[in-house]
């Protein structure tokens, strides 16, 4: 049942904790505060709007090179109009395989205006229409250049086949089936995380191998074309971004800081909070709220690497990340020893009060999902009354860090209420049976539901009930921020 | 903000594919030219001969003109003796893409056989490989006609 006392252990509330508040720099009214985000925020979309646009004009640019090559105009017979549309279809494959090189590089600014979880989402959407896009190239370029020639489609195979550079495409066109393929939902399910990683890195390869068809059979990038020249940069510019944002940062990150586990303290059944050591840690930039991707230099925990929100913010040289074990990989985490070495990609994510745009703030956490929301709280400029925290728990068992919640809620005059208890079984809902007969709702829990930044992080069933009644409510989108943990 | 990047995204997709239209509006083909000429916008070069001309009994290599073609040029070479055409060879061929060289490639020692036949530069043109043909028939009636044949 909501709960508005401490968690499981009853302390003296301060009577007056003015001495506290002293301590906090001087209030920037709420309003003012607001209309600063607000304007952050319109920057970002603006940013990000502008992004998506470019891609779109990306894939009209991959199009209008090939309308000003010679000959696109002329469209001779059935033949004709099946080659031009394998064209164009090949063309704009390429174009959004590039772009969705570039959504999982983990570009600093796209991870800062449009969040990085947000940008795999897209990745992911986009898998499937261009997998269909390149079966249709090579489906109406085999029938078309099969009518212009009056060979039949098997025949007209065998003929590419024995071109140049052609089986090389073929190949290709397989690696991105079994990328996609791996990738669909019911399939990825049923994989290993490692054997779908070992898949989808095949897709490099796959973009790499389906390259020299483009050059040497392609009559749009013919050579000696600017074509050519526009097509071969926009390779080495998504390409440069994978390897610059994902390898080389992370490399440098890694060996700048050096960071190693310095302590594995079980706080709860199966959860571990594991305590790292490194250099400058505080200067990572570490934002509360934020992700890293870790990877663990031991015998048994190398090949894994895991994304795992910092539980705290990081100090000069400690910092802190609390992990479930949800899978295999991270269930090993718990026999993590001492002294092994750390590798981190990160940190990430836009759970951060830097996407705030209201001025309240609601932090609606469950289970695990309380890691980012703690340091989100501890990272977060608050003037007393500003923040409300509702922490959701099934049992005594999911209330770890809870403590440390209420301390930061008690420091920065924030409210706090906890719900433990099993979910409903009456009705589909993200509280417990006995709040909803109550009539709790968000709107009973955070006042200021609609002036708030609603931040919900949680199991991804339970949190989209909590995003989808917040919607319902009329909390405004801009102001819903979920942190989605499979990215 | 989705239904921004959306109208946006089309809008400026549109602008750019018309404008792709536009420039892409010149005649994209280069057609061959139907009687050889030594001069002219679609055939460069000029035939060559080596050998003794006059009457039927002409003997040597002739070169065609060059013919360009949407998919690149076309030449060939004629080896006469004593009036008669014994050999074409193909100097250059439609080479824009690998497509096109592997449609010529096709279509060159078919033609080649058809010349050889006719004994002239009336011959078919091979099915799917249209521009191939043209390029290469206008090319070996200038041969043709620079041995006097």
């Amino acid at each position: 049942m909501i709960d508005t006392a401490r968690p499981t252990r009853p302390t003296p509330r301060h009577s007056g904790d003015g001495a506290v508040r002293g301590t906090l720099p001087p209030a920037e009214p709420l309003e003012v505060a607001a209309r600063r985000r607000r304007r952050a925020g319109r920057r970002r979309n603006a940013v990000t709007d502008l992004l998506g646009i470019l891609a779109w004009v990306s894939a009209a640019v991959a199009v209008m090179l090939w309308l000003v090559s010679p000959g696109s105009h002329t469209v001779v017979g059935i033949g004709g109009w099946l080659t031009d549309a394998g064209i164009v279809a090949g063309l704009v494959a390429t174009d959004l395989v590039l772009v969705m090189l570039v959504l999982a590089a983990r570009v600093p600014l796209i991870d800062r205006t449009f969040g990085q979880d947000n940008a795999i989402a897209v990745h992911r959407s986009l898998g499937k229409p261009v997998l269909y896009l390149l079966l249709a190239h090579g489906a109406l370029l085999t029938l078309g250049y099969g009518a212009s020639a009056g060979t039949g489609p098997i025949a007209e195979t065998i003929a590419l086949f024995s071109t140049p550079d052609m089986p090389l495409a073929y190949l290709a066109l397989g690696l991105f089936v079994a990328v996609v393929v791996s990738s669909l939902v019911a399939v990825r399910r049923r994989l290993p995380y490692e054997a779908w990683q070992v898949i989808h890195l095949l897709s490099y390869a796959a973009v790499l191998v389906a390259l020299p068809h483009m050059l040497s059979v392609g009559s749009v990038l013919a050579q000696g074309t600017w074509q050519r020249v526009y097509w071969i940069a926009l390779y080495v510019l998504a390409l440069g971004l994978i390897a610059l944002y994902r390898f080389a940062l992370p490399l440098v990150v890694t060996l700048r800081h050096r960071i190693r586990v310095v302590g594995v303290e079980p706080i709860a059944p199966g959860v571990v909070s594991i305590h790292l050591a490194g250099r400058d840690l505080d200067r990572l930039g570490t934002e509360g709220g934020q992700y890293g991707v870790w990877r663990f230099w031991t015998a048994r925990t190398w090949w894994h690497a895991h994304p795992v929100s910092f539980s705290a913010v990081p100090g000069c040289d400690r910092a802190r990340i609390t992990v479930r074990d949800l899978g295999a990989g991270s269930a090993r985490l718990g026999r993590i020893t001492p002294g092994a070495f750390v590798s981190l990609e990160g940190p990430y994510g836009l759970f951060t009060s830097r996407a705030r745009t209201a001025p309240y703030l609601a932090l609606v956490a469950s289970g695990i999902g309380i890691t980012p929301v703690r340091s989100l709280l501890e990272d977060t400029d608050l003037r007393p009354g500003e923040a409300t925290v509702l922490l959701r728990g099934t049992d005594a068992d999911q209330q770890y860090l809870w403590h440390e919640t209420a301390d930061l809620a008690e420091v920065t005059g924030s409210r706090l209420y906890t719900m433990v208890g099993h979910r409903s079984r009456s009705r589909e809902s993200w509280m417990t049976e006995e709040d909803v007969r109550r009539g709790v709702s968000l709107r009973s829990v955070f006042p200021n539901l609609l002036q708030s930044d609603l931040y919900v992080c949680g199991p991804r069933a339970w949190s989209d009930l909590v995003v989808r009644e917040a919607r319902t409510a009329g909390v405004p989108e801009h102001q819903i921020h979920q942190e989605r943990f499979e990215s | 903000m989705r239904a921004r990047v959306i109208v946006g995204g089309v809008v400026s997709s549109i602008a750019v594919l018309v404008v792709g239209w536009q420039l892409g509006g010149q005649p994209a083909v280069t057609a061959p030219a139907q009687q050889s000429t030594t001069s002219g916008a679609g055939t460069t070069g000029s035939s060559t001969g080596t050998g003794t001309t006059g009457g039927s009994s002409a003997t040597g290599t002739f070169t065609g003109d060059t013919t360009q073609t949407r998919y690149g040029p076309v030449q060939v070479q004629i080896t006469v003796a004593n009036g008669t055409i014994t050999d074409v060879t193909a100097l250059q061929l439609t080479n824009s893409d690998g497509r096109s060289v592997q449609i010529s490639q096709q279509a060159a020692p078919i033609l080649r056989q058809e010349a050889l036949q006719a004994q002239s530069a009336q011959i078919q043109s091979v099915s799917g490989a249209t521009f191939t043909s043209e390029g290469y028939t206008t090319s070996l009636q200038s041969a043709i006609d620079e041995a006097g044949l």
